[in-house]
């Protein structure tokens, strides 16, 4: 599976995406149920948020989900930390 | 790699503008949150004068019956509280800093209340101090009673979650995290930042600018517009002799770059080969349209805060007075809808400066000069 995070907004208002291949990942049982958590606790659609907050668009082989801080749910925190610390950075 | 630009850490300019003798005190312009640090240094030479300077402050404080908080930093409930006991309520701060642990728990477990000694972490005193000089800048310039102009508590968490590269406003508290070291450092550093975190509880409680398109980028703006008018008030600069700049201390080393945004110089903040450059334009002839980020709120943010520096060195003197006096009227006039465009911003702080200073006089005529020289055309108010 394909986890791909992209966080927008923020004080500074930059983009920054990661993308972790669960293949052959020990822990790709893991990921793959934090991803459906995730997607199931999320939004279909990106919401204003609060002023400064970060905003995140969650892209899985199941689809796309959004959410905002500081209303994360634990599984979208893990898996967007997990992705950010072991993903495939592009910054930009 | 550039590196980032420290004002408020360094210890060595601030000491030196007094001479150095044993009953030394740190001028006043020296920012509260630099003797917060100074007072708790282990270096007798630094520590003595801070901690001087903030008695010496709260004693003088008392006696005026003044109610500024600048330097409020290290003030507790000692003598001088009990001195103005039983008098008329002075409008003072009530400040709370929580610490979130690295969590993403809010709001965290309490660490400082008001008018407690500092204590030994810097992020918690820095927020203290910041949020004084946000409510003292309110108070003493606006006649503002904190955010809500009824006195509200001023509450802010500290160490918000992992790595965590940001400060925001949850509509009841300023949050900050720690930075995520690699771009970004503690975000309880420059105290513009944490002016700008507050500004947006002020714009909640008056114009309540929605945070999208170009309502949203008024709504940033106005935070970066009163954030720098809190460094500028704390240092006591001019408006030629101020920098303009947004977050100058939260670049790491690694970062090309002296900060997140430039009022005098939008889109010249930074240019690193993976943040990639400073993406705000100075005038609407460099508009962004996008729809992340709420529609470019911190990148379109550039064009009014490009006019507010505009207007300031046009006027001269002190930024906050007359410039700051009309972007402030204009906030809390009661005439800009919450989706108000630049284009009826503008033409609500030209009614605001007609209104303060009189029609067709100086102020409302520089406020004229500064929309147009970044293209936008005041909407009648």
């Amino acid at each position: 599976m394909r986890i791909t995070v992209t966080r927008t907004g923020g004080f500074g208002g930059l983009t920054r995406r990661a993308t972790l291949r669960t293949d052959g990942r020990p822990d790709a049982a893991e990921l793959a149920a934090l991803a459906r958590s995730a997607l199931a606790e999320g939004r279909a659609e990106p919401s204003t948020g609060v002023p400064d907050g970060f905003h995140y668009e969650i892209e899985t082989d199941d689809g796309t989900t959004y959410c905002a801080d500081p209303r994360l749910t634990e599984a979208q925190s893990a898996l967007i930390g997990k992705v950010f610390r072991e993903g495939g950075t592009d910054r930009g | 790699m550039t590196l980032c630009h420290v004002p408020y850490m360094n210890a060595h300019s601030a000491h030196t503008c007094c001479p150095r003798s044993v009953n030394v005190v740190f001028c006043t312009i020296v920012p509260p949150h630099l003797l917060d640090h100074l007072s708790r240094s282990g270096d007798p030479a630094l520590y003595e004068p801070a901690r001087r300077t903030l008695e010496r402050d709260a004693l003088q404080r008392t006696r005026r019956r003044i109610t500024t908080v600048r330097m409020a930093a290290g003030t507790g409930a000692g003598p001088a509280a009990e001195e103005t006991a039983g008098e008329p309520a002075e409008k003072k701060p009530r400040r709370t800093i929580f610490d979130a642990g690295q969590s993403e728990q809010l709001p965290g477990e309490k660490v400082r209340s008001e008018g407690e000694e500092p204590v030994d972490d810097a992020s918690v005193n820095r927020a203290y101090a910041g949020l004084g000089a946000t409510f003292d800048l309110y108070l003493s310039v606006f006649s503002r009673y904190s955010i809500d102009d009824a006195g509200m508590p001023l509450d802010a968490t500290v160490h918000y979650g992992r790595d965590y590269g940001n400060a925001f406003w949850d509509g009841e508290r300023m949050v900050f995290g720690d930075g995520d070291g690699e771009v970004f450092r503690d975000f309880t550093l420059p105290v513009d930042v944490i002016g700008h975190e507050l500004t947006h509880g002020v714009t909640q409680h008056t114009a309540n600018l929605a945070y999208f398109g170009q309502s949203g980028a008024l709504n940033e703006s106005l935070s970066d517009v009163f954030g720098s008018l809190i460094k500028q008030y704390g240092l006591g600069q001019t408006a030629d002799a101020a920098d303009w700049l947004i977050g100058d201390t939260l670049f790491t080393d690694r970062v090309e770059g002296t900060a997140l945004r430039s009022m005098k110089a939008p889109g010249t903040a930074y240019d690193d080969d993976v943040l990639g450059k400073d993406p705000q334009p100075a005038t609407m002839e460099d508009y962004v349209h996008t729809g992340s980020d709420n529609g470019g709120v911190h990148i379109n943010s550039g064009i009014p805060n490009h006019a507010f520096y505009r207007l300031a060195t046009e006027l001269g003197g002190h930024a906050w007075e007359r410039a700051g006096q009309i972007w402030y009227d204009t906030l809390t006039s009661g005439s800009l809808s919450p989706d108000a465009d630049f284009a009826a911003f503008a033409g609500a702080t030209v009614a605001a400066a007609a209104g303060r200073y009189g029609e067709g006089g100086a102020e409302q005529e520089a406020v004229l000069k500064s929309w147009s020289l970044v293209g936008v055309t005041p909407a009648d108010a």
